[in-house]
């Protein structure tokens, strides 16, 4: 089990946008990494790298004391070489081999013995809750059980670095809780570094032990889950994180609210050009109780809670309380939030950290 | 100095050492380098050599005229379209081409969509059977139509045995036995499947919700046609309107069998004869002139297609259309739909069976009916053998086989080699001009194509050898102009099936080649399978492109076909059609079965 270490990646498709730019960045070992950020932010390309898919336009990869590639040796080992365990979205399943064969085809590459692989088999099987599906082809079974039949085959040769690129999104949200725990038992368990690829941050939140987001093939910040959801470093975090997203008011466009904020949490509204506010944050009280006052405007229970939108100075507010809310719609009613929980972002979208 | 040298050096040689090592990760550059050096060659070579040969002197006319051999000349650009005889081998035959194909593509558009909208969208008695007897004349040679008409409806301008009908005492008029009308209507019901094909497709991919948002509006089945349906198939009426266009202006065997007799000449017969009279700089010049129709259509294509590109439906939810109720009409359009189809497709069939089993045309006594055209040792009044003890239609039947069956084999395999390299190298300039090069021979008439062959083969050149009078020219000729086809097939597969099967085995240790056969091969096994019979059949009914190209001994089918009718024999070349038709039909339905579909648009010429 190692470290990966990634230094000054650039990889570029030829169009006119960067897909990696200039990353660098260490994934400790044992570590269950995700790589959270929208389409086409590089998440994926990163992880292609690190597999060996694509091959950057410069920079270095090292896996502990391997080198995978460099652009400043020229060395360079091939996918088929690097001995890890990557598994797809769509799971790339054979459909023109049974499930053994399915699962077994790294150990035959090895040139296991039968004794070998059967006894992997086995193993596996039982692991997965694979009996009975030995000699079935893929098309014949369930999605969550072609996603099991993939991570069995993905871990028969014992990787000791697992890649998973956005492995749980062609599954229902049942089947989609189900696999989460169990691929956080997996990695408990196997003990490996694991480096996750998603768009879906409450995915992210629930499964990381760290979250790297990133944006326009950078990485903006990597931290642990709550620190990333608590202090996100920047505006891009700060709404790509958190479900609904954070309430952006912006200083210019909702003056008075800006206004209101700034002496709440005591700095200079000058310095600030977003104020942002996180929906479970705030609380909804009577009117001219809190701190200002607004107008509801919808109510959206959720069965769990309410999200409730709140007309402030023109600017919508989304709240979420596990209560109801205390009027109804075209009612006025107060609002309160504790200054800690209000985040403020400078002229480069950037965190501004208060002494 | 010194030191910033061997750093710059240093680093060419680790920038060398990364390419070599990807190189030798992707055996598909490899594989792509060589795929472009063989299509550069068997692509670009024939369409530079037309252009060269249409502006210099052949050795026949320098010795005439004292040129010298080779020399530049626009004396041949000028028989065609200046001198006296320019009349006689374009302009007559330009003129009648324009118009035969302006009348068979109505025809055939009209019919295609009429046929289409019933089938698709009606309660037409028997429509799941009509949608796939109604392309089976697309399946025929083209020759089996105009053949069937000349049994029918010949008269006594012409040696051989007599026509059914003027068997029966009518003499067809030669308006009606041979010439425009004859060619528009043969080769309209040997085209309309491909318009009925298409706008079946587009009928069908036309989302449903579109007419079920019209009908709340209150729209009944005739405002939903004329104001949604029709207008949206605008882009699919243009596209059959010029593919069926240069499709006609391509065909040579309709002309050539009933336009000969009444010496109404097509730009395609009238490149065949130039053909015969050894004219190749004017061969070259008329090729070059079918060449550039066929570039114009396709551009105007392509710009409708792009034009028109907002009318395209994204797919709703694959509800069928329900078939809507006819009524009265019921019966009428029934009878129209099935007589399309006995006309068409089992007329022709019929025609040519009887003649081929009745010693005396027209004459149905039971004792007139015998198989002496296939089994006969010797056919009474033709001094020929039957069919079946023929030496030259078993050389022939040989001849086809061998030649379309190793044709369609290296299509088939180029095509899906081509697409791996296309798919597997996205976004390199390999892709891009295999992609480009591979669709060129597309955009040339197949006579034109095959009239380029000729003149680069008929010599030695650098390492290949002479080729004309060989079968390994006619095999080369059908697989560069199949490759279009080929490989736009072959793309698609490999875009199906994606690179994720690889890389999977990839990261599990598999190599190259253990992925090529383990997980590729298998994957592709009924594409490759598709990707050879669909040339074969394209193969077993080529005429226009081989009828120039054999010699005695490499007669295929369709043209010993021609030569039985060149020397009157017309049920021996009826029988020859059927022998087509038989091995035509067979390679359709194996491929019905392997595909478990209807086979669709990939059915080229």
């Amino acid at each position: 089990m190692s470290e990966i270490k990634l230094k000054s990646i650039i990889k570029n498709f030829g169009g006119n946008s960067i897909a990696v730019d200039n990353l660098s960045e260490t994934f400790p070992a044992g570590e269950f990494v995700c790589l959270l950020g929208p389409s086409g932010c590089g998440k994926t390309t990163t992880l292609r790298m690190i597999a060996g898919l694509e091959t950057p336009d410069s920079g270095e990869i090292f896996y502990g004391d391997k080198t995978f590639f460099s652009s400043k040796t020229g060395e360079l080992i091939k996918t088929e070489n690097r001995n890890l365990g990557l598994m797809f979205q769509s799971y790339a399943l054979w459909p023109h081999m049974t499930v053994y064969k399915n699962i077994i085809f790294g150990l035959e590459m090895q040139k296991k013995s039968l004794e070998e692989k059967e006894k992997r088999y086995l193993e596996l099987e039982k692991l997965f809750h694979l009996e009975n599906f030995r000699d079935r082809y893929p098309s014949e079974l369930s999605g969550g059980q072609q996603q099991r039949v993939a991570l069995a085959r993905m871990l028969a040769i014992k990787p000791s670095l697992l890649l998973l690129d956005e492995p749980l999104s062609n599954l229902d949200s049942n089947l989609r809780l189900e696999m989460r725990s169990e691929l956080k038992r997996l990695h408990h368990n196997l003990g490996c570094t694991i480096i996750f690829v998603t768009h879906d941050q409450m995915e992210a939140m629930t499964l990381a032990t760290s979250i790297a987001v990133m944006n326009d093939g950078k990485i903006e910040q990597i931290d642990k889950p709550m620190e990333i959801y608590n202090n996100p470093k920047s505006l891009f975090v700060a709404k790509f994180v958190g479900s609904p997203q954070m309430n952006i008011v912006n200083s210019k466009k909702d003056e008075k609210l800006a206004t209101c904020l700034s002496k709440k949490i005591n700095i200079e509204k000058e310095k600030v050009k977003n104020f942002g506010i996180r929906p479970e944050t705030m609380k909804m009280v009577k009117q001219d109780d809190g701190d200002i006052n607004g107008t509801i405007e919808t109510i959206q229970p959720t069965g769990a809670d309410w999200i409730v939108g709140v007309n402030v100075y023109g600017k919508s507010l989304f709240l979420i309380s596990s209560d109801p809310p205390i009027g109804k719609e075209n009612d006025t009613v107060g609002i309160f939030f504790k200054p800690e929980d209000c985040h403020s972002f400078d002229n480069n979208d950037l965190r501004i950290i208060k002494n | 100095m010194f030191s910033s040298n061997s750093t710059s050096q240093n680093t060419l040689i680790v920038s060398l050492k990364i390419k070599l090592s990807k190189l030798l990760l992707q055996p598909t550059f490899l594989i792509g380098i060589v795929l472009v050096i063989i299509l550069s060659y068997l692509v670009i070579a024939p369409i530079v050599s037309i252009f060269s040969n249409s502006v210099s002197l052949t050795m026949m006319d320098a010795m005439l005229s004292g040129g010298k051999d080779g020399e530049f000349t626009y004396k041949y650009i000028d028989r065609v379209f200046t001198s006296s005889i320019s009349e006689k081998i374009f302009w007559i035959p330009l003129k009648n081409s324009i118009t035969v194909s302006f009348f068979a593509t109505l025809i055939a558009l009209t019919l295609g969509l009429i046929l289409a909208s019933l089938v698709t969208s009606t309660n037409i008695l028997g429509r799941k059977y009509l949608g796939f007897l109604l392309i089976i004349p697309y399946m025929l040679p083209s020759q089996a139509m105009a053949t069937a008409w000349l049994t029918m409806f010949k008269n006594r301008k012409i040696s051989g045995p007599q026509g059914m009908l003027e068997s029966f005492g009518i003499t067809p008029p030669d308006w009606l036995a041979y010439g425009p009308l004859p060619i528009s209507i043969c080769m309209a019901l040997s085209y309309f499947p491909f318009a009925f094909l298409l706008f079946s497709s587009a009928l069908s991919k036309i989302d449903i919700q579109l007419e079920e948002v019209a009908s709340t509006f209150g729209a009944k089945t005739k405002a939903i046609w004329s104001k949604i349906i029709l207008p949206l198939l605008i882009p699919t009426t243009m596209s059959v309107l010029l593919l069926t266009v240069a499709r006609t202006l391509g065909t040579f065997a309709t002309p050539y069998i009933l336009g000969t007799p009444a010496k109404y000449t097509l730009l395609s017969t009238s490149l065949y004869s130039s053909v015969r009279s050894n004219d190749s700089g004017v061969v070259a010049v008329i090729a070059i002139v079918l060449s550039l129709i066929g570039l114009m259509l396709l551009l105007v294509d392509i710009w409708v297609v792009r034009k028109w590109q907002r009318f395209v439906t994204v797919g709703g939810k694959g509800i069928k259309r329900q078939p809507s109720k006819l009524g009265v009409f019921r019966m009428p359009t029934t009878i129209f739909a099935w007589i399309i189809f006995l006309i068409a497709a089992l007329g022709p069939f019929i025609v040519l069976a009887l003649s081929t089993l009745m010693r005396e045309p027209g004459n149905f006594a039971f004792s007139n009916f015998g198989l002496a055209y296939w089994t006969g040792v010797n056919v009474p009044g033709m001094d020929q053998p039957g069919i079946f003890t023929s030496p030259e239609v078993i050389t022939a039947l040989k001849n086809s086989f061998l030649i379309a069956g190793s044709a369609a084999l290296i299509c088939g395999i180029l095509g899906l080699l081509i697409g791996y390299a296309v798919v597997r190298l996205p976004g390199t300039l390999i892709s891009g001009f295999l992609r480009q090069i591979s669709f060129l021979p597309y955009l040339m008439p197949g006579l034109a194509f095959a009239a380029a062959y000729l003149s680069l083969f008929a010599v030695s050149r650098g390492p290949i050898p002479a080729l004309y009078g060989s079968m390994s020219l006619l095999i080369l000729v059908m697989v560069v102009t199949y490759l279009p086809y080929a490989s736009r097939s072959g793309i698609s597969a490999m875009m199906q099936v994606g690179p994720e099967p690889e890389e999977a085995g990839m990261v599990l240790g598999a190599g190259f080649w253990r992925r090529i056969t383990t997980i590729l091969a298998p994957l592709q096994k009924s594409a490759l399978i598709i990707a050879i019979i669909l040339p074969f059949i394209t193969g077993m009914k080529e005429l226009s492109l081989v009828v120039m190209l054999v010699t005695p001994g490499t007669e295929l089918l369709t043209t010993q076909s021609i030569r039985f009718l060149d020397f009157g024999y017309t049920q021996l070349a009826n029988a020859t059609i059927l022998i087509i038709g038989v091995v035509v039909m067979i390679s359709v339905l194996i491929l019905n079965r392997v595909t478990k579909t209807n086979l669709a648009s990939g059915l080229g010429g």
